[in-house]
């Protein structure tokens, strides 16, 4: 039942579609760093609002990458065979860590405002806060950053970088090295990443902590990656790019893989509501407590609806998986959604009477959009749109769901 | 057999030894028309399905129903007996609690549509079903270990006891065999 | 594209599934032969003697605690719970290898299960067996044991669907029906084998009535793949489910050291990890005694030791964030619980949990270490050792010493605790020796899917492809 795919004809380089995203990802970003920049001078609080709504999408963008540096060290991890033709797609999506590393800079200048609780000089007066002033303080706080980034860097280039060797080369050895070393990478991916997320997410409300929350953020990156991945490859294809190379039998895959990280992405977050609801300890209820408050309510229902329970239904079946049409509204969808869940585990913490809704959270998704494709671009461009010489592609080509 | 039974014929048997014989042969009778047949492998054989035309089981529709089914139970189970017939407060919750009542709505999801698929298994494909013909046949018996088997029935409407005989002596099996069956 | 040859033993493709010299009717016999001529009825019986003393055990301490109470065991009370908590997850836990193996690895086309899942299969529905004795006989009065059913009875009190002991009841209930289910549906097509190829009359009977009449029709296969499938993905949320409802039990308390948020998927991958030790345990021997050695190979054991290593790692992560949240939670009382835990009376728990979790698996790091049978009985037996501690530390060290400190104890078990836990293993072994004597314990009809001569086009022989 070997299929065999003729590839002769296929186009498997970025080609001029290199500089089209990179004009259009930089007019886009132009104009959202314009827009922000305008609302930020004029806005009432507008520059205190700038930091915030930036954080939300810094969180968003970095979330992405993250999941990217999963996909690729997971299936050396594996020795995964299917993934193979979509794998450059996730390298370029790790490779923008450098980028997100510049994206990082507004965050140190907005550290007194963002995590205003603990850099505030009279936090060590309340004696919670005092305890773990040794962990959140400022330079700390950058030394980890630092360290987190380093990490990533090394990690989204070193995997990138041996993959589109062996294109030239055709050697094994660098497969083997690939997967000698993502043992190692995928225990640093999550060390980082927990802390991370803690560092991000949860010392905006530092009374607050939850040992989950670190895997809750790792959740939704693995999952919006399983759709950039799925609608960077649909766009190439549309747009004459790897016709033959990706098939819908790797669709159906990368589908499963959204169903799956739908229901895991719940699962985290059913357990870290439960044990707080249930439990009902002061300082732990109160993150829920904002996120109950005012307008939060119904966008809490809408997150929970929204983020799980359409994705579920959507996604159940074998037919959207299969069909491009569906599927790229479907990969769409978990893109945006998981955006708002970004909004909802940070705004609440600023806002905790309710929603207090800026453009700036729009113009920054833009401007920080722009870059992250420029970004893509330059990854994308660097080589071949797929592994040429890796040992398991021809495995992959002829890969078939039954 | 004793004397008493009048047999006829149930159909014919053909045995094949590799998988490619049986694929071939699957799609002959499948393109011949024949309705009322079918293949016997050892372990399922991929590929088969579409050499013979199989069409696909609605099973996972029942499994849909079954869980769904599961689901309105638990939540009107843990509705009525906490928080409308017997209703008290426990732990600061209120009567009814839907977050506390999840994992039971889960399990008895799953159990629901676990037992739907079971059992809709065993539905469909007539289960248990301890006697057939075909097990008298005592060639049969290695279709469970190592052979291949193609049966065509003669209830089948293109069925003819000669023609298709024939036409199974040109299916490339090793051997092709006239299983009777009891009269009733 | 220039196409790279890769010969079947390299490290791109691995090595082949099953030894190469097997064909379709030699994986039957090897299988078969298992239950129809025993191989080595000596050892068996020994070991099944052993197993049923230890089984007989345990039913003489469950009725000695009917007839004399609660008391006979080791529980106080700032510890009400002990010993029976802390083998009633243990043994669940033991039981979630299998499903993984039968389902999620299912789900992901990992064909190396194929081997070994019938194997963990059984383990999984015993180890349930095992862990359903113990909230049966902890309740005190265990005549009324049926009111944790939702069942009406004349003073009308339902249930409390509040309670997370109530999730357990239909959590493991539900687990131990799929499981049966699923391993039963796994045997169908198998009994149907032994059953043709039976010699005796009141065999082909048996096994005739089990198999349901099955003669591996493709219609039959067919609807037969789907529904597992479907049950394969219905066993994966709820392996998931069962040892986080067991993780609710503790951690919707408020009890330091037990209320965390990431009890749930730290459960589940505990639980996993104690079972594929289990299941490693387990195989290895009947592996030899047994000739199936070119059925169930080095691969397999390796894998499952890379799955140990892995799920290890997840627990030491779990360790690792616990601790450090606790730090950072700046609360007292969280910060004491684990100090305790680590330094405090119950230092030897903790600190055999930590090395038998976390550092001992580490050696699976080398590919030698991976391979090494002795080495992967010592790790498997430490694991196991491991996780049960982990229970205990988790259960005993939050209790004994709350908020006020008046109200601190000490737990020590008695003997009929041990006894219980020792008879335990009886119970599981007796059913795992039944097991071995009279089914398959390898999926026969699986194997054969995975070798190269199943799929079509394989090409020997002059195929006319």
């Amino acid at each position: 039942m070997k299929r065999t795919i003729d590839r002769s004809s296929e186009n498997r380089t970025l080609g001029d579609l290199g500089p089209l995203l990179t004009r259009v990802g930089g007019i886009v970003a132009a104009l959202g760093i314009l827009a922000t920049l305008a609302l930020a001078f004029t806005a009432d609080h507008g520059v205190e609002r700038f930091f915030k709504s930036y954080t939300t999408n810094f969180a968003y963008f970095l979330s992405l990458s993250l999941g990217g540096i999963f996909f690729v060290v997971i299936q050396h991890l594996t020795g995964a065979t299917w993934s193979v033709t979509v794998r450059r797609i996730a390298e370029a999506i790790a490779a923008n860590m450098l980028l997100l590393l510049g994206l990082f800079i507004p965050i140190v200048f907005g550290m007194d405002i963002i995590y205003h609780h603990w850099t505030d000089p009279h936090a060590a007066s309340d004696p919670v806060l005092a305890a773990k002033l040794g962990y959140l303080n400022k330079p700390f706080f950058l030394i980890r950053w630092g360290v987190y980034f380093l990490i990533w860097v090394v990690v989204s280039r070193f995997f990138h970088g041996q993959s589109v060797k062996q294109d030239t080369t055709g050697d094994i050895d660098h497969t083997l090295r690939m997967q000698k070393w993502s043992a190692p990478a995928i225990v640093l991916f999550a060390l980082t990443t927990t802390f991370a997320a803690f560092d991000l997410i949860m010392s905006l409300n530092p009374h607050w902590y939850s040992t989950i929350l670190g895997v809750y953020y790792f959740a939704g990156s693995a999952l919006s990656a399983f759709a950039l991945i799925a609608m960077s490859s649909m766009w190439l294809q549309a747009k004459g790019r790897i016709t033959q190379s990706v098939t819908t039998e790797h669709y159906h895959d990368l589908g499963k893989l959204c169903f799956a990280f739908t229901i895991f992405w719940a699962y985290i977050g059913f357990s870290q509501f439960m044990l707080i609801w249930y439990a009902n300890i002061p300082e732990e209820t109160e993150w829920y407590l904002h996120r109950i408050t005012g307008s939060w309510l119904p966008f809490s229902w809408g997150i929970l609806i929204a983020h799980f329970v359409v994705p579920f239904l959507f996604f159940i079946s074998r037919v959207p998986k299969r069909s491009r049409a569906f599927f790229r509204f479907g990969a769409a969808y978990i893109l945006i959604i998981h955006w708002c869940d970004m909004y909802w585990v940070t705004m609440p913490e600023w806002y905790t009477d309710g929603i207090h809704f800026s453009l700036m959270d729009i113009t920054l998704f833009f401007a920080m959009g722009g870059l992250y494709l420029v970004g893509m671009a330059r990854g994308l461009g660097k080589a071949s749109l797929v592994p040429e010489k890796d040992p398991r592609l021809e495995g992959s080509l002829a890969f078939e769901n039954y | 057999m004793s004397a008493e039974h009048k047999t006829s014929l149930w159909g014919y048997l053909i045995e094949f030894e590799t998988v490619d014989q049986l694929i071939h042969a699957a799609e002959k009778v499948r393109d011949a028309g024949f309705d009322k047949w079918d293949a016997h492998t050892p372990f399922p054989v991929h590929g088969l399905d579409k050499a013979m035309g199989v069409k696909r089981t609605i099973l996972p529709y029942l499994v849909f129903v079954g869980g769904f089914t599961g689901l309105i139970i638990a939540i009107v189970m843990q509705w009525w007996m906490n928080a409308y017939d017997y209703p008290y407060i426990i732990s600061g919750k209120p009567m009814w609690s839907i977050p506390a009542n999840f994992p039971v709505m889960f399990e008895l999801t799953v159990l629901f549509s676990a037992f739907s698929t079971f059992f809709g298994m065993l539905g469909f494909n007539q289960l248990p079903e301890l006697y057939h013909p075909l097990f008298s046949a005592e060639r049969f018996r290695r279709a469970t270990s190592d052979r291949f088997f193609i049966s065509i029935e003669a209830k089948d409407p293109k069925f003819h006891a000669e023609k298709t005989r024939s036409f199974a002596d040109t299916l490339g099996g090793d051997a092709v065999e006239a299983v009777e069956e009891e009269d009733h | 594209m220039g196409t790279i040859t890769v010969d079947r033993d390299d490290p791109i493709k691995g090595k082949p599934l099953v030894e190469a010299h097997h064909d379709f009717g030699s994986v039957t016999d090897a299988v078969c032969s298992v239950v129809e001529k025993p191989p080595i009825t000596k050892a068996w019986w020994i070991s099944f003697f052993i197993a049923g003393s230890g089984l007989m055990l345990l039913l003489a301490m469950i009725a000695y605690l009917f007839w004399t109470g609660i008391g006979v065991w080791g529980v106080n009370n700032p510890v009400g719970w002990g010993f029976a908590i802390v083998n009633f997850v243990f043994w669940v836990g033991i039981g979630h290898a299998g499903t993984l193996i039968s389902a999620i690895l299912f789900l992901f086309r990992q064909q190396w299960r194929t081997s070994i899942n019938r194997f963990a299969e059984a383990m999984t529905i015993f180890a349930v067996i095992c862990a359903l004795v113990f909230p049966g006989i902890h309740v005190g009065r265990v005549w009324f044991a049926w009111w944790m059913f939702p069942l009406p009875y004349q003073q009308m009190a339902w249930p409390q669907f509040r309670s997370p002991l109530l999730w357990d009841v239909f959590a493991v209930g539900t687990y131990f029906t799929v499981s049966l289910l699923f391993w039963y549906m796994g045997l169908i097509p198998d009994l149907a084998t032994i059953r043709d190829r039976a010699t005796s009359g009141i065999r082909r009977f048996a096994y005739g009535l089990f198999s349901l009449g099955w003669r591996g029709s493709n219609r039959q296969w067919h609807v037969y793949e789907r529904a597992y499938l479907l049950l394969a993905a219905l066993a994966t949320p709820l392996v998931l489910s069962v040892h986080s409802v067991v993780s609710f039990d503790f951690a919707v308390a408020n009890l330091p050291g037990w209320h965390t948020t990431i009890f749930p998927p730290y459960f589940v991958a505990g639980a996993i990890f104690s079972g594929f030790a289990m299941v490693v345990f387990l195989a290895v021997p009947a592996r030899e005694l047994y000739g199936l050695k070119s059925i169930i190979t080095m691969r397999h054991l390796e894998s499952m030791n890379k799955i140990i290593l892995a799920t290890g790692s997840m627990v030491g992560y779990a360790y690792a964030i616990e601790f450090f949240v606790a730090w950072y939670s700046g609360n007292i009382y969280e910060q004491f619980a684990f100090q305790n835990r680590a330094f405090g009376p119950y230092w030897w728990a903790y600190w055999t949990m930590a090395s038998c979790n976390v550092f001992i698996p580490q050696v699976y790091w080398f590919k030698k270490m991976r391979r090494s049978i002795p080495v992967m009985m010592v790790v498997a037996f430490f694991v196991n050792v491991g996780m049960w501690f982990e229970r205990f530390v988790i259960t005993v060290t939050s209790l004994h010493r709350d908020f006020l400190p008046g109200s601190w104890g000490f737990y020590m078990p008695t003997w009929v605790d041990i006894c219980t836990l020792i008879g335990s293993f009886g119970l599981f072994f007796t059913l795992f020796l039944l097991f071995i004597r009279f089914l398959p314990m390898v999926a026969i009809a699986e194997i054969k899917g995975v070798l190269p001569q199943a799929h079509a086009g394989h090409g020997h022989e002059g195929g006319e492809h």
